[in-house]
């Protein structure tokens, strides 16, 4: 087996485009083509880069060979048709090159990609978190936001502020992507998906649906139509003039399906074990003793009234016994689904004291 | 007897006459090469009308807001695209037809181990595929191929239609898996040992029991599905306690290794081509058969990689992950290999070999990308975008169908006794080239720059692409047209072929062509691997298959 | 007897004869296949098993509300029918190979009434829980659905029984050559197998 000066010149043709490719990967602008609107995206954009860096050069190489091979061991028309090629059936030196240096290369994308996996994976974030839900329907997004009652049609979220957001769907999966954010989240119903990001740059961005939800799929993203959600990363004080307003706006929304009693129940005396019974009996179709975002209908009930990091309720309102009480006195209808008021579930105000005694053993 | 063959009494010896009849000949058949071309004359229609839905789509897709079709018929043709690509063209053309018709003559027996399972597996096939279509009657499924739920709850019966059919062709493929393990198993020639056995062999060897096993357990998802929507039982309905994540689960553990079955046979394909037209053994013969293996099974540990954005617990996303990068070595030695195998040969173009190198370039592109979407901070902003149909698209079309129209190229003599016409086939491969690649290359940045899949309507910055792309895939189409009608037109006006027109080694050259029912007169016996061609052929007991001496009588009575 | 004659008709001339080359390789190549098959029926559970084992840890608890709970005495003793048909499938198989064809019919007669037993005792069950299969969320999608198809191959096994039975009475078998006893024999076992595994996930879980 010899190894010509064809094979070393088509060698060099390879390091040389190997290169070039690197260059290319290294230096192409890719925010100018889609910007990177969130802290993680410079890293995800990273690692695209040395994937695609790398299999350039490994295409460049095996294209490289082929094409070489192809056109230096053609048959010619002088040769007889009895002529053979070299006999070569393996070696074992090559081969095991050919295998360690591909497993050696695994290897280090493995551990790159399982750091950056680490980095964007929902952690509890620290400091102060804006915690926001977003939920998929056929065919729209819609949003909800502590404090706010009711839902927001638009994604507005101040600059530089770490986010927790949880997407869940209504009817059937959809997804959550924001291109320029290099996240995505399915939005599956009866599962609560979290993405914790900070936004870093000021813009509007589009949100487009990536799982597939039936006849109008393509048509659930932004731009579409007015009924179409764009995302919108302001200043702070744009933000918050925004958050004003609509709270402001929506101040007499109400989630309630009917208002039993505008008197407040009287929470003493609540007995926690006829809570739990009750609980049993009436709540657990629908609420898991679990964590928040163990969904069986409603959200998991583990720590609602102790948890700091416990979600504010589906209100708005933030998780205190008082509230507690006040949606089990007039429901909620919302889009997962109706949790029935105080007269349909057949609770008195003294069933009412006792689940939320119940409740509040929970920790 | 003056030739050294083996008579034992057993299987080998166990001749049935010649059938009589043209219903016993070419329509109920028993004979693994009548079922063979009848998968692949099957698949073939098939592939015309996937095709078919292919072009709609792509007429559609000429114009960012749509018009050609409503959404609801754009959902329903690229479902039904889809089913029909995976299910009814490219698995039974690779297993059940190139896999009957060339592996068990490959293995010198004189069929496969239950001729009968065999003949209604086939049958099976055309029956599930008109249950198929007839969904469109009642309401097409729309959610893709994989018709998520709860998604897949809503709609029309022709869902549940889509289950039982898709149910049905999965039965049959399960029955050809276990005919296939049993017969490379129990019925080799003597001496056909496992590293004697060719490529091809091994890539059906180890197909088989995923055929086996996975497309049972897309049976179970299957009848769970049909169960929820015929019978109200809340296996995917979250409403009432079910999962919409379990259809995932379910339905993926099986569709990852159905990507495998429809390469490894592909990779057995192309490496008995490559020697052939080489003329020089196969680089690496023994590292393709273990990385076969490797394939296989690493196959059924990484199906959740198709569900890194679904809201699977981040523990669980990571062995998954580690695992979906390794499957990238075992695949990169054979690519490795091949390439290998073209160093010092004497290369000859045949169209069979054209599509072969085809193969090499496009599958390790498809391969490329595989690498990329297994990193899941990459796979987070790809999932669910053009950049995975481009990436299927490369390993499949640029992957599988090279394979398949390479082995149709290539055996086609075996079954007519006639070559296809060398002219047609180098145009069909040139337009197949550069078709493909126009269709399916922009669509790895269409992806990354925000069109998701499955969208009737898109962003209007994407329009100039996809009109490129829709425009190459007609060139596309034309390709396998000519295809198609150069293996219509050649069983009549083809050069007649003689037994082995490409000098090949393997048994089934050495036998006339079309092969005799009976396949061989005497069993060979096989001493070694046969891609050396310094060395003559590494059998015995072949002396009497091309001479005019009269076939077989049956041994004993039947 | 009249049907030990009509029996022993069936076998004259044949009972001993000696298995050719032909059959032991078909033999070899039937036992193979119907292990891949049984193989390919036990991922078909083990899909069901794993949708059960997830739908319980993922969602409402088990069992989930408004379900009924399950009757541990019944099942019990259910199983221990099962069980038993399965010794008695083994002693019908040995009989046979030690060529006694009456001890052979009377077990494996008895074996079919077992499996019989088995099935009415699963639609008591049914009936006691008193609930549907669509209508009983996930409990209806777990229990039913696996009890369901298990008692569905108890019911082809009793069917496959039966063929067989008949089967040797016309002589099909021979005290050599019994592949098709031994496969029957096989499956029976295998769903004995099966509940075993059932059994412990619904009831002892």
């Amino acid at each position: 087996m010899h190894l010509d000066r064809g094979f070393w010149t088509a060698t060099a043709v390879i390091v040389l485009l190997s290169l070039a490719g690197l260059l290319f990967w290294i230096f192409v602008p890719i925010t100018g083509i889609m910007p990177e609107a969130v802290d993680r995206a410079r890293q995800i954009d990273l690692l695209y880069r040395f994937l695609a860096a790398s299999g350039t050069a490994l295409l460049a190489a095996v294209f490289g060979y082929i094409f070489y091979f192809v056109f230096r061991f053609r048959r010619r028309p002088n040769q007889s048709p009895d002529e053979i090629g070299l006999q070569i059936h393996d070696n074992h030196r090559l081969e095991f090159w050919w295998t360690l240096i591909p497993a050696l290369y695994i290897l280090a994308l493995a551990i790159v990609s399982v750091n950056l996996f680490f980095q964007i994976e929902p952690v509890n974030a620290q400091g102060n978190t804006l915690v926001v839900e977003a939920l998929g329907h056929q065919w729209y997004y819609t949003f909800r936001y502590p404090g706010i009652h009711g839902e927001v049609k638009d994604l507005h979220l101040p600059v530089g502020q770490p986010v927790t957001m949880h997407v869940s769907a209504y009817d059937v999966i959809h997804s959550f992507w924001i291109p320029d954010m290099r996240l995505k989240a399915d939005m599956v119903p009866g599962l609560i998906n979290t993405l914790v990001f900070t936004p870093t740059r000021v813009g509007k961005y589009e949100l487009l649906c990536t799982e597939f939800c039936g006849e109008f799929h393509g048509e659930m993203r932004s731009g579409t139509s007015q009924d179409h959600a764009w995302v919108y990363i302001e200043p702070r004080a744009k933000y918050q003039a925004w958050y004003d307003a609509t709270q402001k706006a929506q101040a007499n929304v109400s989630d309630a399906i009917q208002v039993v009693s505008s008197g407040a129940v009287n929470l003493s005396g609540g007995n926690p074990a006829k809570g739990h019974a009750i609980f049993v009996a009436k709540c657990s179709a629908c609420h898991a003793l679990g964590p928040f975002d163990q969904k069986i209908v409603g959200p998991g009930l583990k720590g609602v009234l102790h948890d700091p990091q416990h979600p504010n309720l589906v209100n708005g309102e933030k998780a205190t016994p008082e509230d507690v009480a006040k949606i089990l006195q007039n429901g909620f209808n919302g889009p997962m689904g109706t949790m029935p008021n105080q007269t349909s579930n057949g609770l008195s105000d003294k069933d009412i004291a006792d689940l939320v005694a119940y409740l509040n053993t929970l920790k | 007897m003056a030739v050294a063959a083996v008579h034992s009494g057993g299987i080998a010896d166990h001749i049935h006459p010649e059938p009589e009849g043209f219903l016993r000949k070419y329509v109920f058949s028993l004979d693994h090469k009548i079922i063979g071309i009848q998968y692949i004359v099957t698949a073939g229609i098939f592939m015309i009308l996937a095709g078919a839905l292919a072009e709609l789509i792509r007429v559609q897709l000429m114009k960012a807001n749509g018009g050609f079709m409503t959404p609801d018929t754009y959902n329903a043709v690229f479902t039904m695209h889809g089913s029909t690509m995976v299910w009814f063209v490219i698995i039974p053309l690779l297993t059940g037809g190139f896999g009957n018709l060339v592996m068990p003559v490959q293995i010198g027996a004189r069929d496969v181990a239950f001729p009968w399972l065999n003949m209604i597996a086939y049958w099976i096939f055309p029956v599930a595929g008109l249950m198929l279509y007839s969904s469109f009657l009642m309401g097409a499924p729309v959610a893709g191929w994989t018709e998520y739920p709860p998604m897949s709850l809503q709609g029309g019966a022709g869902t549940s239609m889509w289950c039982a059919a898709v149910f049905l062709v999965g039965v049959g493929s399960t029955m050809t898996g276990m005919n296939f393990l049993v017969t490379i198993l129990k019925m080799r020639a003597p001496g056909m040992t496992f590293t004697r056995m060719p490529l091809f062999v091994w890539g059906q060897f180890v197909t088989a029991p995923l055929l086996m096993i996975a497309t049972t357990a897309l049976g179970a998802a299957l009848a769970a599905l049909f169960i929820q929507r015929e019978f109200g039982v809340p296996f995917f309905d979250p409403a009432k306690g079910g999962s919409a994540l379990l259809w995932q689960h379910m339905f993926w553990f099986y569709s990852h290794p159905a990507v495998y079955i429809m390469i490894l046979p592909a990779f057995g394909m192309i490496s008995e081509v490559f020697p052939t037209f080489a003329r020089k053994p196969i680089f690496g013969y023994k590292m393709i058969a273990f990385s076969s293996c490797a394939i296989a099974i690493l196959g059924f540990m990484v199906w959740a990689h198709h569900m890194f954005t679904s809201g699977m617990a981040p523990t669980l996303q990571l062995p998954f992950m580690v695992l979906t990068m390794l499957i990238a070595i075992p695949t990169g030695v054979k690519i490795f290999s091949w390439t290998a195998t073209l160093f010092g040969g004497i290369l000859e173009f045949s169209t069979a070999m054209l599509y072969s190198v085809g193969f090499l370039l496009l599958f390790t592109i498809g391969g490329v990308t595989g690498v990329f979407l297994a990193a899941v901070p990459f796979d987070l902003h790809a999932h669910g975008t053009y950049f995975i149909v481009a990436h299927f698209h490369y390993v499949i079309a640029g992957g599988s169908v090279m394979g398949a129209l390479a082995a149709l190229y290539y055996w086609y003599p075996k079954m007519t006794g006639r070559l296809m016409n060398e002219k047609m086939g180098k145009w069909s491969f040139w337009l197949y080239m550069i078709g493909m690649n126009g269709t399916f290359l922009p669509m790895h940045w269409l992806g990354l720059w925000g069109m998701p899949r499955r969208y009737a309507v898109y962003d209007p910055q994407f329009q100039t692409w996809n009109q490129i792309e829709s425009w190459f895939s007609f060139v596309m189409t034309a390709s396998i047209l000519l295809t198609i009608f150069n293996a219509l037109w050649s069983i009549k006006y083809g050069k007649p072929s003689g037994p082995n027109p490409w000098k090949a080694r393997t048994l089934e050259w050495q036998i006339p062509s079309p092969m005799p029912y009976y396949n061989f007169k005497h069993i060979p016996s096989v001493f070694s691997a046969p891609y050396d061609f310094a060395e003559p052929l590494p059998y015995r007991g072949l002396e009497e298959e091309l001479t005019d001496s009269p076939p077989p009588v049956p041994v004993g009575a039947h | 007897m009249a049907v030990a004659s009509v029996t022993h008709a069936g076998l004259v001339g044949r009972p001993y004869e000696e298995p050719d080359q032909l059959y032991l390789e078909t033999r070899e190549l039937r036992v193979q296949g119907f292990l891949l098959f049984m193989v390919s029926d036990l991922v078909l559970f083990s899909s069901f098993i794993f949708a059960y084992l997830y739908l319980r840890n993922t969602g409402q608890g088990w069992p989930p509300p408004g379900a009924p709970k399950l009757d541990l005495a019944l099942a019990a003793i259910n199983s221990v029918i099962l069980f038993g048909s399965g010794a008695t499938m083994h002693f019908a198989l040995e009989n046979w190979k030690h060529r006694h064809f009456m001890k052979f019919a009377n077990w494996i007669v008895l074996t079919i009434v077992l499996g019989a037993l088995f099935l009415s005792g699963q639609l008591i069950e049914y009936a006691k829980l008193a609930v549907g299969w669509g209508s009983s969320g996930i409990f209806g999608a777990g229990f039913f659905t696996l009890t369901g198809m298990h008692g569905f191959h108890v019911f082809c096994g009793i069917i496959y029984l039966t063929v067989l039975l008949l089967q040797t009475l016309q002589g099909k078998y021979t005290f050599t050559k019994y592949t098709g006893l031994t496969l029957g024999t096989l499956y029976w076992h295998f769903v004995d197998v099966i509940w075993v595994v059932l059994f412990s996930i619904f009831y002892l879980y």
